[in-house]
């Protein structure tokens, strides 16, 4: 009991901040596999690869450019854009012959996706353990309730809401959007209409893994990035769009506040399995709600 | 026998289902009319369970089925047929009927017997009773439209059903096929006494065989009577007839 | 029931084939012998995973955890405690198939391809666990040199041990397959919505699948210690799923024996693979096990999505629909 008492208001209110912060990483890396999922309606197993890219992309990006603060901010914008550029090449030479079959092979390609994207990754830039340095700008830490909390996940608490808004209004107020959230409930009426089902695919992909592309870049300050983080945050991205509604981004939110604050209590109580707690609260929410808390997209 | 009462279901906003009344006595044979859109495969899918319907009553035998899953009502004694082919198409045409049978006859988790000795008397008759015995063995996928569409009530005879609810029984038969089909169900009601529940386009179809009809539009029911009342019914004709 | 079989052509050549292999031991060396057994082993872990995927369509896409559960609960009871050898040998499956049962409660609610997805997440859990109680399981490094009883311990006689209890297995399996819980199983791949509507409960058929598959899953797993004597992570780690799940598809899934010709050719590839120091610039081309494995699945889907022995069944079918007999139609 000595362990709980030294546990005072302070430390938890920053455990809880920092799952938060956890969480919007989390939040950003998912809405991408919801929205891929509310339009193609196929889990990317490859998702996770890209996260994995973004992230030593941003690590070479910011080592081209010196490895300075400048190096960072460089990395954050172009890194995401490599991510959509390996996407999109994968895309319109192997996946978009797919459309027509059947949904598992769509699911199956994926798979075979991030095997390769994975070895690739190692060949590319090898099986050390990466670092790279956050801005000055974001470095150090705020003391709050008398306790050091990163600036970096200050940043992490304003950048998550701002992707949310951002991607709120792309599906609902611009066109894009708004036919990507039609193909998600009726592909073929979208298709009816005159409009390229093949492009609205391809959009979706894209998109979907430029947000993990970036979701990697912006975690890369605050991990070692290293082969096996695909993998990592895949499942964790699965159970995430499980428990929040399958394809409903808002569902993708409240799965990763659950998640990363249930993980960063888990790493205060029992450090050596904090795994646990967060597989426990989806146990919970998938035996009190099977499909997910928020309404499936279709 | 099957009660319908003020049955409701919406999709979204979609008013599917508006107000449905339906009253089947058993061994009676009645069809439900109306034109397309006007709710009648949507009002048998809250019937066999694959929908829930938003409100009203669907009893059968004075018991409130509107919230069970199909493989319970199945077992209450009411099978369908469906609109589209929905058979097993990469299996033999006896294995399509043999899975109803087994199932009806609560055999299909026996792990360590031959399927292929079990309930073959049964599937034959039933295979011979809608003209399809010596077809058993070929593929159920290669079988012309018509004959799926035979195949299809085949397979809700395997249930040994007390109500037999066919969803657009003829759909994209030819005319002789259509003469068949109709006589097969006219046969089953009164040779096997079954109580047939059925929703047809064609109108000289309807007319010639059912006994009570029901008329639906936009999701509500119009009328329910006998043949001739029906036919001669203003709004009927005004709805529906008079677009023929 | 046997009659059905032994009518069958293909029993007479599984017969020559099981008659060859009894005879290996005495002309074939001995690392053959041995790469046999992982064969085996793998090949019966293949099919168990058919039953779901191939005869299911139910999307296992982490049999491996079932696998490792056998293997992890077989190998743990021979090392730590002093109980008899068959109740650990009895313990694996039983544990896996309850694994399976737990698993695949949560996992039967959703459809089809998320049924997969959570069951990767779901599974990884005990990874992870696997991979961290150290003291339990030995983490990362894993057990090695697991007590096994004498009667088996030998190359040779722990190959005869897997090859029977494969024999054993396969009968089995296809005994079930012919069942009428098999045609509802493969009744309820083809058009679940069918089935509910002739009084199936699809969702509780399918978790009995499940059970049975991971029962099988779990043998595989205590056959995995027994030839191997060591329990380590990997088998629990997911790409290992992914790698029977191909095998299943590169053999012929719609088939009975297809994951045992995908297992043979995937095990004959990797240790081949693994030999092989360079080709070209690229060193170390064993490390990149993955990528072939990933070059192998693309390939498969674009030019060969029924496997092997599917294509081949399918010329065969062409030419015998009209006229199949009751055996050859499924």
């Amino acid at each position: 009991m000595e362990g709980a008492q030294a546990i005072g208001l302070a430390a938890l209110s920053i455990t809880f901040l920092v799952g938060l912060s956890r969480a919007m990483i989390l939040f950003i890396v998912t809405s991408g596999l919801s929205f891929v999922l509310g339009v193609l309606r196929v889990p990317n197993v490859a998702h996770g690869s890209l996260y994995m890219i973004g992230a030593f992309a941003a690590y070479s990006i910011s080592v081209l450019f010196g490895g300075g603060s400048a190096g960072f901010w460089l990395a954050l914008i172009f890194a995401p854009l490599v991510v959509a550029l390996v996407s999109l090449i994968a895309e319109r030479s192997l996946f978009r012959h797919l459309y027509q079959r059947e949904h598992l092979m769509l699911l199956l390609f994926t798979f075979a996706l991030m095997l390769i994207l994975g070895d690739l990754t190692k060949i590319v830039w090898g099986a050390d353990y990466r670092s790279i340095m956050p801005p000055t700008l974001l470095r150090g830490s705020v003391s709050l309730f008398g306790s050091p909390f990163p600036k970096y996940n200050l940043f992490l608490l304003i950048i998550g809401p701002l992707v949310a808004i951002g991607l709120w209004l792309f599906s609902s107020r611009t066109k894009m959007g708004k036919i990507a959230r039609a193909a998600a409930v009726d592909m073929e009426m979208v298709g009816a209409i005159g409009i390229n089902v093949s492009w609205v695919f391809a959009f979706a992909f894209v998109l979907g893994c430029m947000l993990a592309g970036l979701g990697g870049a912006l975690v890369s300050p605050t991990i070692s990035v290293t082969i096996g983080m695909d993998h990592d945050i895949i499942i964790e991205a699965f159970l995430i769009v499980t428990i929040g509604g399958l394809g409903n981004m808002w569902g993708a939110m409240v799965g990763s506040l659950i998640f990363g604050i249930t993980q960063s209590f888990g790493i205060l109580f029992w450090p050596q399995f904090a795994i646990v707690f967060p597989y426990l609260a989806v146990v919970i929410v998938l035996t009190l709600k099977p499909t997910g808390l928020l309404k499936s997209v279709w | 026998m099957l009660r319908v009462e003020d049955l409701h279901k919406s999709f979204d906003k979609f008013k599917a289902v508006n107000g449905a009344y339906l009253t089947v006595e058993k061994g009676q044979l009645v069809a439900v009319i109306g034109p397309n859109g006007a709710g009648k495969t949507t009002l048998f899918n809250l019937i066999t369970g694959q929908l829930q319907p938003d409100k009203g009553k669907i009893l059968l035998n004075d018991e409130d089925i509107g919230k069970l899953p199909p493989h319970v009502i199945c077992r209450k004694g009411i099978a369908r047929s469906f609109q589209i082919a929905n058979i097993f198409h990469r299996l033999s045409v006896f294995r399509n009927v043999q899975i109803s049978v087994l199932s009806q006859r609560k055999l299909s988790n026996k792990l360590f017997q031959p399927a292929a000795r079990l309930v073959v008397n049964e599937t034959h008759r039933i295979l011979e009773s809608v003209g399809l015995l010596d077809r058993k063995m070929d593929v159920a996928g290669s079988l012309s439209h018509g004959d799926k569409r035979i195949l299809e009530i085949a397979i809700a005879l395997g249930n040994e059903p007390e109500l037999l609810i066919l969803d657009e029984p003829t759909a994209g038969m030819s005319p002789e096929e259509t003469t068949t089909a109709m006589a097969l169900i006219q046969r089953l009601a009164q040779e096997e006494g079954l109580t047939i529940l059925f929703c047809e386009h064609d109108m000289e179809v309807v007319f010639g065989t059912a006994q009570s009809i029901m008329v639906m539009q936009q999701g509500h029911s119009i009328i329910q009577e006998e043949p001739e009342i029906v036919r001669l019914n203003t709004e009927v004709q005004q709805a529906y007839l008079g677009d023929e | 029931m046997f009659r059905e079989m032994i009518r069958q052509k293909s029993f007479g050549v599984s017969v020559i084939i099981f008659g060859v292999l009894l005879l290996a031991p005495s002309f074939l060396p001995r690392f053959y012998i041995y790469f046999l057994a992982v064969i085996f082993v793998t090949a019966l872990l293949a099919m168990s995973l058919n039953l779901c995927v191939g005869h299911g369509m139910i999307f296992q896409f982490h049999h491996g955890v079932f696998y490792g559960v056998g293997a992890y609960t077989a190998g743990l009871l021979l090392a730590k405690t002093s109980l008899p050898w068959w109740i650990a040998f009895m313990a694996g499956p039983l544990a896996a198939a309850f694994t399976g049962l737990l698993i695949g409660l949560f996992c039967i609610r959703l459809n089809r391809l998320y049924f997969g997805m959570l069951q990767i997440s779901l599974g990884s859990l005990i990874w992870a666990i696997a991979f961290r109680w150290y003291d339990l399981t030995g983490g990362d490094d894993g057990i090695h040199g697991i007590p096994i009883p004498d009667f088996i311990a030998s190359t040779t006689s722990s190959y005869y041990f897997v090859l029977i209890v494969l024999g054993i297995c396969v009968v089995l399996m296809y005994l079930i397959l012919k069942s009428p819980f098999g045609s509802t199983l493969q009744a309820i791949r083809d058009n679940p919505e069918r089935c509910a509507a002739v009084g199936i409960h699809v969702r509780r058929h399918q978790l009995k699948a499940i059970v049975i598959a991971t029962f099988f899953g779990g043998v595989a797993g205590v056959l995995f210690v027994v030839v191997e004597g060591s329990i380590y992570p990997g088998l629990l780690f997911w790409v290992l799923s992914l790698e029977i799940f191909i095998m299943c598809l590169l053999g012929g899934w719609f088939t009975f024996a297809g994951p045992i010709l995908g297992a043979a050719i995937i095990v004959s590839l990797r240790t081949f693979v693994g030999t092989i120091q360079n080709i070209g610039p690229i060193e170390n081309v064993g490390e990149y096990w993955t990528l072939i494995l990933g070059v192998i699945l693309i390939l498969l889907i674009f030019f060969l999505p029924e496997g092997i022995m599917g294509y081949n069944y399918r010329q065969l079918f062409r030419s015998r629909m009209k006229y199949s007999s009751e055996s050859q139609v499924e």
